[in-house]
């Protein structure tokens, strides 16, 4: 029992790792390395402008998992 | 500020609180635990969205979040990140705690622990521990509503009268109508607080622009501070590590409230959908940090930055909305605070006194209604009007415990082979290695102390669980049937039916 873990079964759940892990990681470093500068873009600082992106993503990577979720327990012929 | 209409707003806000609170009750009898701790299990997803918003958005987002961006910049914005990710972490656990809880007839996070490890030992300990972090918030959160109400009086209502005046209306509703209550009362104060951080925050913008573009704010910081707007931030402490590592460790505290309020869900989809929109809400950190970055040029003296906001009001805003700040920055406090009194009063009850006194379930949803009273009365409120100087450091030290609380998630979700012993020498090798470097050599190399923590705490729970017996195996079995609907994978092989063979309870 010792090596058993929960982890992804299917190709979608293993899709949908790889998008919340993406999310996770374009808030942290190195990814908030990269947009550190002092320039403004659409009137507001980079870094405030990228951490609204990466929340609304988190949104969507959510929306499109409620779908699968959804999808695969609704029966199919 | 010589206007009672900030004073009369404000109270009448607290006088509508009160009124919802009491209502929320609807007829429902709160003499069980599931009614009264977890509202029967019969939340909406709107509801949820608004009281998981409200209860994370504390008067933090319109003190602190503001002193914040006064004092450092940009960094502030770690807050909105984390917040978004405790959804993502919402929407994965969430469901499934509530199956537990639905199943199980957990209300509790520590019922929950001692369940699945079959140890109330462990389930006492973790309500114990998680209640120092949750008491001291609480205990914040307090002192900043009577902030908020000496000010909007004029001095005339002093911090003591505060703190009593606001805990007696939490603890009043809160007795009659339980989670219920905060439910209500959360979806009231998280849509006035998203109405008034965009109002005070135009209105900032507007007197000290001339117009309603937030570019015009930005770009005069740009132009004379532009180290606000970059990491490590004007105080130049908030490097690339401690905002990832800050940001990690928060999103992996796994605080008791937050499990109260996913199983006060009405289903498992409900919370699904809840989290997915929970995001949205953090628009609300956004004006007010804005206003933090007016204050940077237009009050460059302040003592204290987290008055930015109300300094700033109380300066160039209209008695109106000076109120409306007062009435918002209390509704952020109290629906905050509320959820910390109210799970630990149910954690002591259900996973303390319980087990310990041998007590019925029905003495046990008795005695927790009336233990949220001695908990404000002999520990709150005397904190909160001695106002200790250590509280933030007994903040720091609870918070960080949190997350040291992860192993025993780990073998909640997904490792069954986690033992009780495991988690509880991951927890005390954790918890004291974050203790030592929150207080006595902080945040060494820039990495925050609780992630220090967890990096020794994760080695040392996998290395004492391979030695020590796992839970029995028909208490894996339930757990792991919601945890892993698909079945457990073998490391190096997946294997999607193995729960079905005999070798999954080896």
């Amino acid at each position: 029992m010792q090596r058993f873990v929960v982890l992804p079964t299917t190709r979608t759940g293993w899709l949908l790792l790889a998008a919340f892990v993406a999310v996770i990681g374009a808030g942290i470093w190195p990814v908030i390395g990269w947009i550190n500068r002092a320039t403004l873009l659409l009137g507001l600082p980079l870094i405030v402008v990228w951490s609204y992106l990466v929340i609304f993503a988190c949104v969507a990577v959510m929306a499109i998992a409620n779908h699968c979720i959804e999808w695969e327990d609704e029966p199919h012929e | 500020m010589n206007s009672v209409w900030p004073l009369v707003i404000t109270l009448v806000y607290v006088a509508i609180a009160m009124l919802i609170g009491l209502r929320a009750r609807a007829g429902q009898h709160m003499n069980t635990l599931e009614e009264w701790g977890v509202a029967g299990r019969s939340m909406g997803p709107v509801t949820l969205y608004l009281l998981i918003a409200a209860g994370s958005v504390s008067a933090y987002t319109f003190m602190g979040a503001p002193g914040w961006a006064y004092s450092k910049g940009v960094a502030v914005f770690y807050v909105a990140i984390y917040l978004a990710y405790l959804a993502l972490v919402a929407w994965y656990f969430g469901p499934k705690v509530w199956a537990f809880g639905e199943r199980f007839g957990h209300v509790t996070q520590a019922s929950a622990i001692a369940d699945r490890y079959q140890s109330p030992g462990l389930g006492a300990l973790a309500a114990l521990v998680m209640s120092v972090g949750s008491i001291a918030y609480a205990v914040l959160q307090t002192v900043g509503s009577a902030y908020i109400l000496f000010v909007m009086s004029g001095g005339w209502i002093p911090v003591w009268l505060g703190v009593v005046l606001v805990l007696s209306c939490i603890a009043v509703y809160l007795y009659i109508s339980g989670q219920r209550a905060i439910g209500r009362t959360n979806a009231f104060q998280g849509i006035l607080m998203l109405i008034v951080a965009w109002a005070v925050g135009l209105w900032a913008v507007h007197s000290a622009t001339g117009g309603l573009s937030f570019g015009a704010v930005f770009e005069r910081i740009q132009a004379e501070h532009g180290e606000f707007l970059t990491l490590p931030g004007a105080g130049g402490d908030m490097s690339f590590s401690f905002w990832t590592t800050s940001i990690i460790v928060s999103m992996l505290s796994f605080m008791p409230p937050v499990w109260t309020q996913w199983m006060s869900a009405s289903s498992a989809r409900t919370i699904r959908r809840s989290a997915t929109w929970l995001p949205t809400y953090y628009v609300v950190i956004l004006p007010m940090v804005v206003v933090g970055f007016i204050g940077i040029y237009s009050l460059p003296e302040l003592e204290r930055a987290d008055t930015v906001v109300l300094e700033y009001a109380m300066a160039h805003l209209p008695v109106v909305l000076v109120g409306l700040l007062g009435a918002g920055t209390l509704a952020a406090s109290m629906s905050s605070s509320e959820p910390f009194i109210h799970s630990v009063a149910l954690s002591w009850g259900k996973d303390v006194l319980q087990p310990l006194l041998g007590l019925s379930n029905a003495r046990t949803a008795m005695l927790t209604r009336w233990l949220i009273l001695p908990l404000m009365a002999l520990i709150i409120a005397p904190l909160a009007i001695a106002e200790p100087g250590s509280l933030v450091m007994i903040l720091l030290i609870g918070l960080g415990f949190a997350s040291q609380v992860l192993p025993a998630f780990i073998g909640m979700f997904f490792w069954p082979r986690a033992s009780w012993l495991g988690v509880m020498a991951g927890v005390v090798t954790g918890f004291l290695v974050t203790v030592a470097l929150t207080t006595l050599w902080p945040h060494p190399l820039g990495i925050h102390a609780g992630f220090w923590g967890l990096m020794l705490n994760l080695p040392v729970f996998i290395v004492v669980s391979l030695v020590t017996a796992p839970a029995p195996a028909d208490v894996i079995e339930r757990f792991f049937r919601i945890a892993a609907p698909h079945g457990l994978t073998r490391l190096g092989r997946a294997i999607p039916d193995e729960r079905e063979s005999p070798g999954w309870s080896r």
